[in-house]
């Protein structure tokens, strides 16, 4: 990102390569909506071309790559004027029917746990996923999320917590 | 370590030995870090989604769009930047006072004048990229322009006189097509409203394409733009005119009337 900041505009193209997936995947959680989430990315890529010279090199690129996608994802919610509902029965990172690798697996079962994923809050969603499908460290998150590194810790544990609560609660409905 | 420190700790990067300590030490947190380092471990399992492949033709069209106009701004910027040099300082000025204001006066619900100005920023990008690819010399990339037209402001004359050329005088019917439908979100602009009606109207007449005779024949009816009604009645009359297009132009006079 430096070289893009410095001029080089094209080296853009090498972090579009490397990232236009995590952060589709990143707003498909959020949202649930492939065609906006492939409109978001769109966006971040042209933002981060826009204020490419915002870009400082002393700090994490994910962190600033990430607050990018926060504002793109907020400005979108603010133009549609609404709150972003998730269909809670089909959150997944994953399109079409699942498979069979989806039904019983480490003694969790994908389908519920999907379930339960789409009925997180979505700040507890949000966190997840940066950490855990976009493997970001807590000291990049803590950047992205405007908080203290401990905060973020407490928050994860706080939604893995709330995700492993809706899990069970949805295991005792299945099974009743 | 106590038992809440250590639950911030059960899915942390850098546990250490302190950690791990507590955990030899408390059956509740052995248990509980056990069942969620699963659950975590599982969130893995999910396959994940894969976008579809125009995202990438999309990214690629915008960076050469962007790339091309930056290269055909800037002679005019080494040009301009002596002659405008004590402009530039002024505005670069008048944008620190607007900012420095920004800050005294901030808490008054206005987004800060910063966020302000990069709004402004990505709208003149936009325009960049509208305008250089309706400059482009494929259609494809023409249409591309004028889909991007549809993402400034309304109020964009330069936008909307690039729009006004292309119905005019771009050679491919397409292009002129879709131009013609991107001129609608003009009409409804205070600034830009009488000029884009002036263009359809005074497009008719030009246009030889029954498709894109019918298109504006349309858009002059949903405006009741009763300026168009002498080339409509012309039309009419026109024994050599497309059927369809005499049809419509009959119909879109009774709509006016």
């Amino acid at each position: 990102m430096a070289e893009v900041s410095a001029g080089q505009v094209a080296r853009l193209a090498v972090l579009f390569e490397r990232y236009h997936r995590g952060l589709f995947r990143y707003f498909v959680s959020m949202n649930r909506d492939r065609e906006q989430a492939e409109d978001l990315v769109q966006e971040v890529f042209f933002r981060m071309l826009r204020y490419r010279t915002s870009y400082d090199p002393a700090h994490s690129f994910t962190a600033w790559m990430y607050q990018i996608a926060r504002n793109a994802g907020v400005d979108q919610v603010r133009k549609r004027g609404m709150a972003q509902v998730v269909d809670i029965d089909s959150f997944a990172l994953v399109s079409g029917s699942p498979g069979p690798e989806e039904s019983v697996s480490r003694g969790q079962d994908l389908a519920l746990l999907r379930r339960a994923m789409g009925q997180l809050p979505e700040d507890k969603r949000e966190i997840l996923v940066l950490s855990r499908f976009q493997g970001m460290k807590h000291e990049d998150i803590a950047e992205v999320l405007g908080c203290e590194v401990g905060t973020v810790k407490v928050r994860v544990y706080r939604a893995i917590r709330a995700l492993e609560q809706i899990y069970f609660s949805l295991e005792k409905e299945k099974v009743s | 370590m106590n038992c809440e420190q250590a639950k911030t700790q059960m899915l942390g990067e850098n546990q250490g030995d302190d950690f791990a300590a507590h955990l030899a030490s408390c059956d509740m947190c052995r248990s509980e870090a056990s069942r969620i380092g699963a659950l975590w471990q599982s969130l893995d399992l999910l396959p994940l989604d894969e976008p579809g492949g125009q995202v990438r033709e999309r990214f690629y069209e915008m960076l050469g769009a962007y790339r091309q106009g930056m290269a055909s701004a800037e002679p005019r910027k080494t040009r301009q930047l002596g002659q405008w040099g004590w402009q530039i300082a002024a505005a670069a000025a008048l944008i620190a006072v607007g900012l420095a204001l920004g800050y005294v006066v901030r808490g008054n619900g206005q987004p800060p004048a910063e966020v302000s100005q990069l709004r402004e920023e990505v709208a003149n990008m936009r325009q960049l990229v509208a305008l250089s690819l309706m400059q482009q010399q494929s259609a494809s990339e023409r249409l591309k322009g004028v889909s991007w037209s549809y993402q400034v402001e309304p109020s964009d004359t330069e936008v909307l006189n690039a729009l006004v050329t292309t119905v005019n005088h771009d050679p491919n019917v397409n292009v002129r097509l879709a131009a013609v439908d991107a001129l609608r979100p003009f009409t409804g602009s205070p600034a830009t409203h009488l000029a884009a009606r002036n263009a359809v109207v005074q497009a008719l007449p030009k246009e030889t394409a029954p498709i894109v005779q019918v298109a504006l024949i349309d858009f002059l009816a949903e405006l009741k733009e009763r300026n168009a009604a002498p080339e409509l009645r012309r039309l009419v009359s026109d024994p050599d005119i497309d059927s369809g297009v005499r049809k419509r132009a009959e119909w879109a006079l009774e709509r006016m009337q």
